[in-house]
């Protein structure tokens, strides 16, 4: 199966979802949508981080299984990468946190990237680049939001909480291997936040068009040129996922048919978890493929940015599923709250601070 | 050489906002002095007990500054802290002084102010009893532990929930008629279903409240309490044993630290605790007062709350569950309420010739037993 | 709570990780890096990371209140069996007061102990929810 011009894969994954939702309709009555909205854009509920949980903790948990699924030595690893926009420390790296409480050694490359909702995605990229070159021999690459949204947002129906990590390596180790990969990004001011300000602001219909599916129809037409390949030879497709809707646009868009591109959806039922988004997809995919078969996945990033990137499945996957919690079980695991435990979760609710 | 208590004096416990340490103490020295035929002026040592004073009153050896304000002269003052047996680690230092010969008139002073700050401040401060690097920092609080412990003792022995609280009825009772009791009003069983829970199953009728006071106690040599003018009560002996940390124990509901202390106490100076004995016990949680009565042999093992009502002389001043626990105060308050149920100045007569007051930090983590008895 | 940099910082091993003291003389195990064995004494112990699962063998619902605690109250503070053999005291958290029971089966995950003051650290550590893979 893992043909001798693979020299990286995914050695492990790991995902993580907060235990609490919030509906979405409780949001859009909450600040006063009609709430046929939360139907239009395809989102039934969000999970919401606990208020001892952010980027670090969420992350902490997809990686631990990472490594659980991969039963490499911590002490191999060489390079460890969170990709947020919920950093819990403006100027602090989280990546060291977690690889020090992971018993990941001293001796590695660490850093927190940032782009949207892609830097996770490029956290890959980097980890592939580095055990290609043999730099490293294990790159851990994690994505992990407690993703902001202003109050009374639109974007505060779909905003979540999740991780996801990747623990990449040699291909002769892999669940899959990465056959192409290609990035495709502009400056394009679709989604930002300044310096100091506690919420995103987005340009709304400017986001879809020229950002999303422009960067992302883009990068795969990308890949599609540079390897060959088209959209029948891939058994599943998984795009960044703002909404329910968006990813079954784009599938469309590209020539893929919609049960190609169901499976990897998860944004209905937990939310757009930002950097976690199209990589829970992705792992849900992994979680339920059979040796052999071919995965695209395109995550997207704000600013703007999108990856494309070709896996192929080995039969390593089999035995590896059944070590770590998967998305479907950390999907069906839930508590619903209100809307004000999730204010008071999510710190929404203004406090006089010791 | 024996050690004799000869005076000692308390204030009432309460939430002193209207009055600092310092005249909280001299009140409590003042009682302590009267008709002792001493004065600030004769004592050797002052020996100041208080758990939190740095915490709390930002003051660190508050004995050099009692010293100070309240006219002692040539004295020397040191202050002891062992979190909440300061008071009986006090009343050993000053014991093993006369004993020793080195001192033949000691003040012990022990004080506390609780009240200075908000409930959610001085539960931080409660809380550094346990350890901090372990405990504390994770936010575990004593009352967590006594939950904890209560939870056991009610599944080993059957013991029911509304049972565990004739322990606070009896010390209210007591509170009642003890001037200096702070929590001076009964309760019933029947509150417990509305009382605010604290840690689950552990309410506010099953603790100790926030407490500011001060007491005194003067310990003397021999031939100094006869040339006093009250009469005097022997300070015999002290014993202690430190416990493991509960996640340790193999059994939360045995208090082997106030055991082992016991049964060195009891076999050097042969005595034997019964339920006619006058003793004041710490019941930081009147779970915790259940679980003392059995450790020191009075009571079989899960039957404490049956002795409960066959102990006339058990914690007479209400515990800390109703007088109140100034901590570093409250080992001498226990004294001085015994010295007064001697000296048949309390509320019920006592005819006994021993007496024992215990304290202990935490669930049991160090405990001490102090052993009294009558002028012979 | 604001607490040491460098207390907190030495401390990671004890917070961030489950680590259990093996006693090469009585035998006995107890949590944490322990110079000494808690039990007799001796120098001779080892020290092992737990994998962090374990059961809820007692539990409390604590409504303490301490400054910057709102956020989190009520907690569950519990004491867990370790699979390893020792006893650790925590908090559980994620859990539904009603469905916590003695005997749950739990699992160690990192979390934030407190981080009540916006320009201070945030104190990571570890707590246990219910073991998500059954």
């Amino acid at each position: 199966m893992t043909s001798s011009r693979f020299r990286v894969g995914i050695v492990g994954w790991g995902a993580y979802i907060p235990v609490y939702r919030i509906k979405a309709k409780e949001i859009a009555r909450q600040w006063g949508f009609d709430d046929r909205v939360t139907d239009s854009i395809w989102i039934e509920e969000k999970a919401v981080a606990g208020a001892d949980e952010d980027t670090v903790t969420m992350g902490w948990y997809a990686a631990r299984s990472a490594l659980l699924r991969a039963g490499v030595n911590p002490g191999d690893i060489g390079a460890v990468f969170v990709g947020t926009e919920s950093k819990p420390y403006a100027v602090k790296p989280s990546s060291t946190i977690i690889a020090d409480a992971l018993g990941i050694s001293a001796k590695k490359l660490s850093t927190d990237l940032e782009f949207a909702c892609r830097a996770g995605s490029e956290g890959i990229r980097i980890s592939v680049s580095l055990v290609e070159s043999g730099a490293v021999r294990y790159g851990l690459a994690i994505g992990s939001d407690t993703a902001q949204a202003n109050p009374g947002d639109v974007l505060e129906l779909t905003a979540s909480s999740g991780a996801a990590a990747y623990l990449v390596g040699p291909a002769d180790e892999s669940v899959a291997v990465f056959e192409s990969l290609v990035t495709y990004v502009t400056d394009t001011p679709d989604f930002w936040r300044r310096d100091g300000s506690r919420y995103p602001a987005h340009g709304e219909g400017f986001t879809g068009e020229p950002a999303y599916f422009h960067h992302i129809v883009s990068a795969v037409k990308m890949l599609m040129n540079e390897s060959g390949l088209k959209p029948s030879d891939f058994d599943y497709a998984v795009f960044h996922q703002p909404n329910g809707k968006f990813p079954l646009q784009v599938g469309r868009m590209l020539g893929f048919p919609r049960e190609k591109v169901l499976p990897g959806i998860v944004t209905p039922w937990i939310g757009n978890t930002y950097n976690a988004s199209a990589l829970l997809g992705l792992a849900k995919i992994l979680e339920n493929s059979k040796p052999g078969q071919r995965i695209l996945v395109a995550p997207f990033g704000s600013g703007a940015g999108a990856d494309a990137i070709s896996v192929l499945v080995t039969d390593k996957v089999l035995e590896r599923v059944g070590k770590a919690p998967t998305v479907e079980e950390l999907i069906a695991r839930k508590k619903y709250i209100s809307y004000a435990e999730y204010a008071k979760f999510r710190n929404l609710i203004h406090r006089n601070l010791w | 050489m024996k050690t004799y208590v000869v005076g000692s004096g308390v204030t009432k416990v309460d939430r002193h906002y209207d009055k600092n340490y310092l005249v909280l103490i001299d009140e409590a020295v003042g009682k302590t002095l009267a008709n002792s035929g001493l004065d600030a002026s004769d004592i050797e040592y002052l020996v100041v007990s208080t758990a939190f004073s740095e915490s709390i009153l930002n003051q660190a050896d508050p004995s050099t500054y009692i010293a100070q304000n309240l006219g002692f002269r040539n004295v020397k003052a040191l202050t002891v802290s062992s979190g909440e047996v300061s008071g009986a680690v006090a009343l050993d230092y000053a014991h093993a002084l006369i004993r020793s010969g080195k001192a033949s008139r000691v003040l012990v002073v022990g004080f506390e102010k609780m009240s200075e700050y908000p409930s959610w401040v001085i539960n931080k401060v409660y809380s550094k009893i346990l350890e901090y690097e372990v405990e504390g920092i994770k936010n575990v609080a004593p009352s967590d532990y006594a939950a904890l412990i209560m939870n056991d003792y009610m599944r080993r022995y059957g013991v029911s929930r509304e049972s565990i609280i004739k322990w606070s009825i009896k010390m209210h009772e007591n509170a009642v008629k003890t001037p200096h009791a702070q929590l001076q009003f009964t309760i019933s069983a029947d509150s417990l279903s509305k009382a605010l829970r604290i840690s689950e199953p552990l309410t506010m009728l099953d603790s100790h409240p926030t407490s500011d006071g001060a007491a005194a106690l003067l310990l003397v040599n021999e031939s100094v309490a006869k040339k006093a003018g009250t009469t005097p009560i022997e300070l015999v002996d002290v014993e202690s044993s430190v416990n493991l940390p509960i996640y340790l124990r193999d059994d939360l509901t045995y208090f082997s630290a106030t055991a082992a202390a016991y049964k060195r106490l009891s076999s050097r100076n042969g005595v034997k605790l019964t339920t006619n004995t006058a003793i004041n016990v710490y019941d930081t949680y009147d779970i915790y007062g259940l679980l003392t009565i059995e450790a020191l042999e009075i009571c079989a093992r899960g039957e404490a709350v049956k002795c409960v009502d066959e102990m006339p002389y058990l914690n007479v001043g209400g515990g800390l569950k109703a007088r109140g626990h100034p901590v570093g105060a409250t080992p001498l308050y226990q004294v001085h309420e015994l010295r007064e149920l001697m000296s048949g100045a309390s509320w019920v007569k006592y005819d006994g010739d021993i007496s024992l007051a215990h304290a202990m930090s935490g669930p049991d983590n160090n405990a001490w037993l102090i052993l009294l008895k009558g002028w012979v | 709570m604001k607490h040491s940099i460098s207390i907190f910082w030495r401390l990671k091993d004890n917070h961030y990780k489950i680590y259990i003291t093996k006693c090469g003389d009585c035998g006995r195990v107890a949590p944490l890096k322990r110079l000494k064995c808690p039990y007799c004494g001796s120098r001779n112990v080892e020290h092992v990371e737990s994998r962090g699962f374990g059961e809820l063998i007692n539990y409390t619902v604590s409504y303490y209140r301490t400054e910057g605690s709102e956020q989190y109250l009520p907690r569950v503070v519990g004491l867990v069996k370790l699979d390893e053999g020792p006893v650790i005291v925590g908090e559980i958290t994620d859990v539904d007061l009603n469905e916590l029971s003695i005997g749950t089966r739990v699992e160690a995950v990192l979390r934030k102990y407190s981080s009540e003051d916006p320009n201070g650290l945030i104190y990571y550590g570890l707590k246990f929810i219910p073991v998500i893979k059954k």
